[in-house]
C-alpha cells in the first residue's frame, strides 16, 4: 500500500503550517516526544530489567510489569501525537527517508510485540512461565524500543 | 570577565586535534549523540517511574522506598552516561556551544534539577518511615517530584534548541542578549559604536 498520499496530505495541512512556520513550537513538541519515549522507555526497561532479576528482585515481576501498563501507553500516545505533528514539518522529505521507515518498522514491530505478545503472556503467573522465556522476551523488548529510539535520532542524520 | 574566560577555553578545546576529528567525522558525532539520547531515555525514564510514584500517579501498591532505593542505581548508570557523552558533544562544537543561550540555560536547569534531586533525596529520606506505603506521598514530596519532572523538562527542551540560531552571535541582537550568550566580540563592537 502507498502512503504517498497521506505524507502528501499532511505536507500541505494545517498541522504542517505551524510546524514550518513555528520552530518555538516545534522545539516544545518535540520536547514532549522525548519527555514521551522516555516514559515509554522507562517503563519499557523496569519491568524487563524485572524479568531480568535485575531491579526490584525483592518485588513481585508480576506486581512491576501490571504498574507499567498504563504510563507504557500514556508514553506510546505522547510519543505518536507529537511525532505526527513532527512529521509535518517535513513529511514529503520523511517519505523518501529510509531511517524513518527503519523507525516506524521497529515501533511497529514493538506495539504488536508489546500488546499481542508481551502483555497477552504475563499476564498469566509468571511462576508458570519458563524463565528462559521471560528473560528472551526481556531482552528482545528492550532491543525493539533502543532501536526506535536509536533510529529516530538517525532520522536526523540521513 | 566570566563570559572571556569561557570563550578562551572554548576556543582552546576548538583548537585541538580530537575536537575536528569528533566534530567532522561522518558516523563519530552520530554516535555519541545518539548514545546521549539513548542514555537520556535511560536516566529520564527511570527518574520518571521514581517521581511518578512520588506524585502518587504509578506504582501506588509498592513502596517508595523501594522505588527510590531499587532505581537509582540504573538512574545514576544512566546520567553518568549522558553527562559523559554530552561533554564530548559540547568538545566537539565548543565555541558555538559555549555562545549558545539556550545552552547556558540548560546548565543552569541541570545544575538546579541536581540541587533539588539532593534536596528531595534528603527530604524524602528523612521522613519516609510516615508515608511509605500511602499510595499517595505527602505534598512536599509530591512538589519536589513535580519540580524533578519541570525542571528536567526545561533541560530537554533547551537541549533541543540549542540547535537553533534564533540568538546565535551572528545575528543582530541587543546587547543584554549578547551578555548573556557570551558573544564577547559582538560585545566590544557594540560597545565602540
Amino acid at each position: 500500500m502507498d502512503l504517498y498520499p497521506i505524507f502528501d496530505w499532511l505536507d500541505t495541512s494545517l498541522l504542517a503550517d505551524i510546524s514550518k512556520a513555528y520552530g518555538g513550537v516545534f522545539a516544545v513538541v518535540q520536547m514532549f516526544h522525548l519527555l514521551g519515549m522516555s516514559i515509554l522507555g522507562g517503563m519499557v526497561l523496569v519491568g524487563d530489567l524485572r524479568l531480568l532479576n535485575v531491579v526490584m528482585k525483592d518485588t513481585p515481576s508480576e506486581v512491576v510489569i501490571e504498574n507499567t501498563h498504563k504510563w507504557f501507553g500514556i508514553g506510546l500516545a505522547t510519543m505518536v501525537v507529537s511525532g505526527i505533528f513532527m512529521s509535518s514539518a517535513v513529511s514529503m522529505k520523511l517519505y523518501y527517508n529510509e531511517m524513518f521507515w527503519a523507525k516506524m518498522t521497529a515501533l511497529t514491530v514493538g506495539v504488536a510485540f508489546f500488546y499481542f505478545v508481551r502483555r497477552p503472556l504475563l499476564s498469566n503467573s509468571h511462576d508458570a512461565i519458563k524463565p528462559s522465556v521471560l528473560k528472551l522476551m526481556a531482552v528482545t523488548s528492550i532491543a525493539i524500543w533502543f532501536t526506535v529510539a536509536a533510529s529516530g535520532r538517525w532520522i536526523g542524520f540521513s | 570577565m566570566l563570559n572571556e574566560w569561557l570563550l578562551s577555553l572554548a576556543r582552546f578545546f576548538d583548537a585541538q586535534n580530537w575536537s575536528t576529528q569528533i566534530h567532522e567525522s561522518i558516523y563519530l558525532y552520530a554516535w555519541i549523540e545518539t548514545t546521549h539520547v539513548l542514555t537520556l531515555m535511560v536516566f529520564l525514564g527511570m527518574l520518571f517511574v521514581i517521581d511518578l510514584r512520588m506524585l502518587g500517579l504509578a506504582f501506588p501498591n509498592v513502596r517508595a522506598s523501594v522505588i527510590a532505593e531499587r532505581l537509582d542505581k540504573p538512574m545514576m548508570i544512566g546520567l553518568t552516561l549522558m553527562v559523559i557523552t554530552g561533554v564530548l558533544l559540547y568538545y566537539a562544537i565548543p565555541v558555538r556551544t559555549t555562545q549558545s543561550l539556550w545552552f547556558r540555560i540548560k546548565v543552569m536547569l541541570f545544575v538546579l534539577a541536581a540541587i533539588n534531586a539532593f534536596a528531595f533525596r534528603a527530604r524524602m529520606q528523612a521522613s519516609v518511615g510516615s508515608w511509605d506505603t500511602d499510595p499517595k506521598p505527602p505534598r512536599h514530596i509530591r512538589m519536589g517530584a513535580a519540580a524533578s519532572i519541570l525542571l528536567w523538562a526545561g533541560v530537554v527542551v533547551t537541549g533541543r534548541t540549542i540547535a537553533y540560531d534564533w540568538f546565535d552571535c551572528h545575528k543582530e541582537l541587543p546587547y543584554a542578549m549578547y551578555w548573556a550568550a557570551g558573544c564577547v566580540d559582538e560585545m566590544a563592537a557594540f560597545a565602540s559604536e
